[in-house]
């Protein structure tokens, strides 16, 4: 397994917004977590990306304990998450929100040198933006950008940290049915040409339905089915707590 | 300005091929950017403009400026307490030069670094408090070191006459200057911030200044990155100090004693002030305010007294009018009727 849970939990003072969640993903995977509102996915995503810290519980990574890591670890190691409210930095060009992503890796606490000089940084920048459709925007300004070309960009930013998993919160978000349609496939062939893992927190079915291997559902931040698509959606809880499926 | 080149002319060319050269395109840096030139040019001909010890506070108080802005404006943390640096820079290099008798150049480089030991003091306690936390905490540091000379240390700081008796200045390496007459103390001045301005601009545009704005635009999304914010906004105060008490040491060597009022809160007040005047998302912009709000000072309190009336008067039209500061203004009409044209 390459990135696995043991009875994670998160609590905020009585709330308990994740409660013992024991999940597992193999290398190579594309893995959604759905649920309804307020079952915790973006809480447990946050465990997994280091930016909270669990009450109790372990979170394993190649091997490697790293629950009590902080998020810029994690990051290093190799799990880099974009968030459902899209964070770029809007006052640079999309070129240097990519470019500043890309120097992670090696160059952060270079004084002396020109940034720009770092030839193999810039290029692997511009392959990112090529492969996020931004090539041709390269130069405008992050803000300036239209709502699902910014999440493409964040997409982009997370790729640029060369992780090994990739976690995306809510990526379609806020875009028109066109748009989730190609994000899907931009991610599904991001996903098989990198040979990523993905997880994807995500609430259009269509979507998960479409491009998952494998589907965790989650209720009051507990584990309520894990399986296929095809068994996910046939599951009757599922369909009595999500899918809307009777009472 | 970057020139654009069409690519949609060029439709035999492959995509390989186009992102070859864009890639040739990214690579081509310069030595430092135009705009830190003709700042350095018009400083070498400002003595032959206005009055010279005028000219020559201008530099140093566009040192220190710039310093302060590579915190406030590149790093997005805010200081209401930098007079510490600037005060203690100034004190240091003073105490240095009155009671060890070390040459000039060696007294800068104390102050450079027991400012970097304060900040890194003061980084140590308060850089992970965010916004006004930090400015306040900043700002009773401040209060502290003026307090500390003002007072408890008089018999070492001269108390609020300043440090005084510091020994005639000149240099003697590499060759005599006399650091008392106007020219060649503005001269050597000169040399010092100009060096300071290269390496400030340096420091910005290398892969750790890249940082500093990526943690101003969105701390969060930098974290996410990989990046140890904590310790790159650290190491951005200890910068800043050390080259705010460079400033300060400067400023001692200018007067010819350590003057009290570089530890006050007002010296605090006004660096953001001239700052935001001259534009804190511009690099040099933070020198042009400075050059432009001690003009104004000088000029208009030779016709009054009160000229800190019309200076603020002033600086609420400017801004109303250049919301991003002159320069920051200036360069954005600018950019914008030049996307239009």
């Amino acid at each position: 397994m390459q990135l696995e849970t043991n009875g994670v939990c998160k609590y905020f003072g009585g709330l308990k917004a994740v409660d013992g969640v024991d999940f597992s993903l193999s290398s190579g995977q594309l893995k959604s977590i759905i649920g309804p509102n307020g079952a915790g996915k973006t809480t447990f995503f946050n465990l997994l990306s280091g930016f909270y810290l669990p009450t109790k519980g372990t979170i394993r990574f190649e091997g490697k304990d790293i629950s009590r890591k902080s998020m810029d670890q994690v990051s290093q190691l190799g799990i880099t998450k974009t968030f459902q409210i899209t964070q770029i930095f809007p006052r640079l060009t999309v070129f240097e929100n990519v470019r500043i992503a890309a120097q992670s890796r090696k160059t952060a606490f270079n004084f002396w040198r020109r940034a720009g000089h770092f030839h193999d940084v810039n290029e692997k920048a511009l392959e990112i933006l090529d492969l996020v459709t931004l090539l041709d925007s390269r130069e405008r300004i992050a803000s300036n950008l239209s709502h699902g070309e910014k999440r493409y960009l964040e997409i982009g930013m997370a790729l640029a940290a060369e992780p090994k998993v990739l976690l995306l919160d809510e990526p379609t978000a806020g875009m028109s049915p066109a748009e989730t349609v190609e994000a899907t496939h931009l991610i599904r062939d991001i996903a098989d040409r990198l040979d990523l893992t993905i997880v994807l927190v995500e609430h259009d079915m269509s979507v998960v339905m479409e491009i998952s291997d494998d589907i965790l559902v989650l209720h009051e931040g507990k584990v309520l089915a894990e399986g296929n698509p095809k068994t996910i959606s046939d599951n009757e809880e599922v369909q009595r707590v999500y899918l809307g499926g009777g009472k | 300005m970057e020139k654009k080149v069409d690519y949609s002319l060029r439709v035999e060319m492959t995509k390989m091929e186009k992102l070859t050269d864009i890639k040739r395109e990214k690579g081509k840096v310069g030595f430092v950017d135009k705009s830190v030139w003709i700042t350095l040019l018009i400083l070498l001909v400002l003595p032959f403009l206005i009055s010279k010890p005028l000219a020559t506070e201008i530099l140093i108080y566009g040192l220190f400026a710039l310093a302060f802005n590579q915190l406030l404006g590149h790093t997005g943390v805010l200081s209401f307490g930098h007079a510490a640096y600037f005060g203690v820079g100034a004190y240091a290099g003073g105490m240095a030069l009155r009671y060890f008798h070390v040459s000039v150049w060696t007294s800068l480089v104390v102050a450079m670094v027991v400012t970097a030991l304060v900040a890194a003091c003061i980084g140590v306690l308060a850089i992970k408090k965010k916004g006004v936390y930090f400015a306040m905490i900043s700002l009773a540091f401040a209060q502290m070191f003026y307090f500390m000379a003002l007072s408890p240390f008089r018999k070492w700081t001269g108390g609020e006459d300043g440090l005084k008796f510091i020994p005639i200045l000149k240099l003697e390496f590499p060759f005599h200057v006399d650091l008392t007459s106007a020219l060649p103390l503005y001269y050597f001045t000169y040399f010092v911030v100009g060096l300071a301005i290269i390496a400030l601009w340096r420091i910005l545009d290398s892969p750790f200044g890249r940082v500093l704005k990526a943690i101003r635009e969105n701390e969060v999304r930098t974290q996410a990155s990989g990046f140890n914010v904590t310790r790159a906004k650290f190491l951005s105060l200890v910068i800043s100090g050390s080259f705010s008490g460079l400033a300060g040491a400067l400023f001692t060597v200018y007067l010819g004693y350590g003057s009290l009022m570089t530890l006050f809160w007002m010296t605090s007040g006004s660096i953001l002030m001239m700052t935001l005047l001259g534009g804190m998302h511009t690099f040099i912009g933070p020198v042009v305010g400075v050059g432009v709000f001690m003009y104004l000072q000088n000029t208009i309190s030779v016709y009054t007294d009160r000229w800190q009336l019309f200076v603020g008067a002033l600086f609420v039209a400017l801004v109303l009018f250049f919301p991003d500061g002159l320069v920051g203004t200036i360069k954005m009409k600018y950019r914008e009727r030049k996307s239009r044209a």
